[in-house]
């Protein structure tokens, strides 16, 4: 009796399901522009920097786990969610796991607002930009509460440098896309992309992509700006006393900047989706956005590391009259009348 | 379903807290556990460490990070101003370039003492 009642409810429960699950915003948040592309992406990218870092030091790389070890990540991650976390005595162990868990939503969070295609984007935001720099601008806290929670001397340094590095390179990037704000008038990144259909932002805003690009570098925290985790002086930087999976989530958030990053380099200076139309749009952005962590990851291959002092003074000396250069260029743009080319 | 922005955000975030927090949870269960001193000492190159890292540090270079703080307030404003940019008159607008021209020289002797090491 109570079986053929509870039928019609359990029918309308599994069709509410079903409908949710078939929706558009459910799919876009889980598997394209969402979750899984960026994951899959940031695993990509680990196993992309080890085959290119060993080409370019005359190894072979990963070579057994699939294709010339393609699946090299996923042996990664399981060796790693079966091994001990170690936590060091004096450290705060659920501050470090707290910390890690917040550092990998942290890095996924920029990808809700970068658009892979046009209707492929989760959060189509008016302040678009602002957000993704505001939640950029958080992960240097994070790093600094770890270095804080390990309570060990070389992560501790490593957060430290972590926050200068942000005094470093944080005011100088947002000066350099200040020109994109000046020709578009706008904040969201789905009208940034298609203001750039005639031509890229690349040509007219040249010094504001150099310094944004370093600026990125310094942001990553990559070679030659890779000083919060530099291997020949803090062994590992912030991320020494990790272990386990924490150091798993602190690794994969590393990567899935990097992936977010080269993609907010595509959106802002390489045109975004927009290609000659051979393949889909999304598929442009993601050959774009490899591209341009190719190109980071080979730096990392060939480029020494500068010392904290001179990326200091590069930043505040060059890189922000580079970016303060950039505006009167944009200005000028703008009164010859040359600022209808990005005009929508 | 028209949900608006930022719940879109809590969603994604709930699915990336969704994967990433079983992950600890299972690495947790799964993981082997034990005590052993050596091997819990913080690590200081095989060292025995020397206590707690929780200590007074020499903050070097706090000339930038005086810069960092006054040109954080001039990006807000610079930023507001790049967003009109094209509905303000462009008098009104030169006037704003002569503010960054002006900001040029102060910045240039500040990153000047900033650059010298006594200052460190």
């Amino acid at each position: 009796m109570t079986s053929l009642q509870a039928a019609p409810a359990l029918q309308e429960i599994i069709s509410l399901l079903l409908r949710i699950i078939t929706s558009r915003t459910f799919l876009q948040i889980v598997f394209f522009p969402g979750f899984l592309n960026v994951m899959l992406s940031a695993a990509l990218l680990t196993w992309l920097e080890r085959k290119v870092i060993a080409r370019v030091q005359l190894r072979i790389g990963p070579l057994y786990a699939g294709p010339s070890g393609v699946l090299q990540p996923i042996a990664d991650g399981v060796k790693l969610i079966f091994k001990e976390a170690i936590f060091p005595e004096l450290a705060d162990a659920r501050l470090l796991m707290l910390c890690a868990l917040g550092l990998m939503m942290l890095a996924f969070a920029p990808a809700v607002a970068i658009p892979f295609g046009e209707g492929f984007v989760i959060a189509d935001m008016d302040v678009g930009l602002v957000y993704v720099f505001a939640v950029m601008s958080l992960f240097p806290s994070v790093i600094l509460l770890i270095g804080w929670g390990s309570n060990s001397k070389y992560s501790f340094l490593g957060g430290l440098r972590s926050l200068f590095q942000q005094v470093a390179y944080e005011i100088p990037m947002w000066f350099s896309v200040l020109g994109i704000v000046m020709l578009t008038g706008t904040l969201n990144l789905t009208k940034i992309v298609e203001a750039q259909q005639r031509l890229w932002f690349i040509v007219p805003q040249v010094l504001g992509f150099a310094v944004f690009f370093a600026a990125a570098l310094a942001e990553l925290e990559r070679t030659p700006f890779d000083l919060p985790g530099a291997e020949t002086e803090l062994v590992m930087g912030w991320m020494t006393e990790l272990s386990g999976v924490p150091f798993m989530l602190g690794f994969l958030a590393m990567y899935t900047k990097l992936y977010v990053m080269s993609a907010m380099i595509t959106t802002l200076f390489l045109g975004g989706w927009s290609g000659p139309g051979l393949l889909p749009q999304p598929v442009w952005f993601l050959l774009k956005t490899f591209a341009v962590a190719s190109v980071i990851v080979v730096i990392r291959g060939t480029f020494p590391r500068v010392r904290v002092d001179i990326l200091l003074r590069t930043g505040w000396t060059r890189l922000l009259l580079l970016a303060l250069a950039n505006i009167f260029v944009t200005v000028a743009l703008i009164s010859l009348g040359l600022d209808w080319v990005w005009r929508i | 379903m028209g949900l608006d922005v930022w719940s879109l955000v809590v969603l994604f975030e709930a699915v990336v807290f969704l994967v990433a927090f079983p992950l600890l949870v299972f690495g947790w269960l799964m993981g082997a556990k034990g005590k052993n001193p050596i091997r819990d000492a913080p690590f200081e190159s095989g060292q025995t460490h020397l206590g707690e890292a929780r200590q007074r540090y020499m903050m070097q270079y706090y000339p930038y990070l005086i810069m960092f703080i006054v040109f954080d307030v001039v990006a807000m404003f610079l930023f507001t101003w790049g967003l009109a940019f094209s509905s303000v008159s462009s008098s009104q607008n030169y006037l704003f370039l002569i503010f960054i021209a002006i900001l040029v020289a102060p910045l240039g002797y500040a990153s000047h003492l900033a650059g010298k090491r006594e200052f460190w």
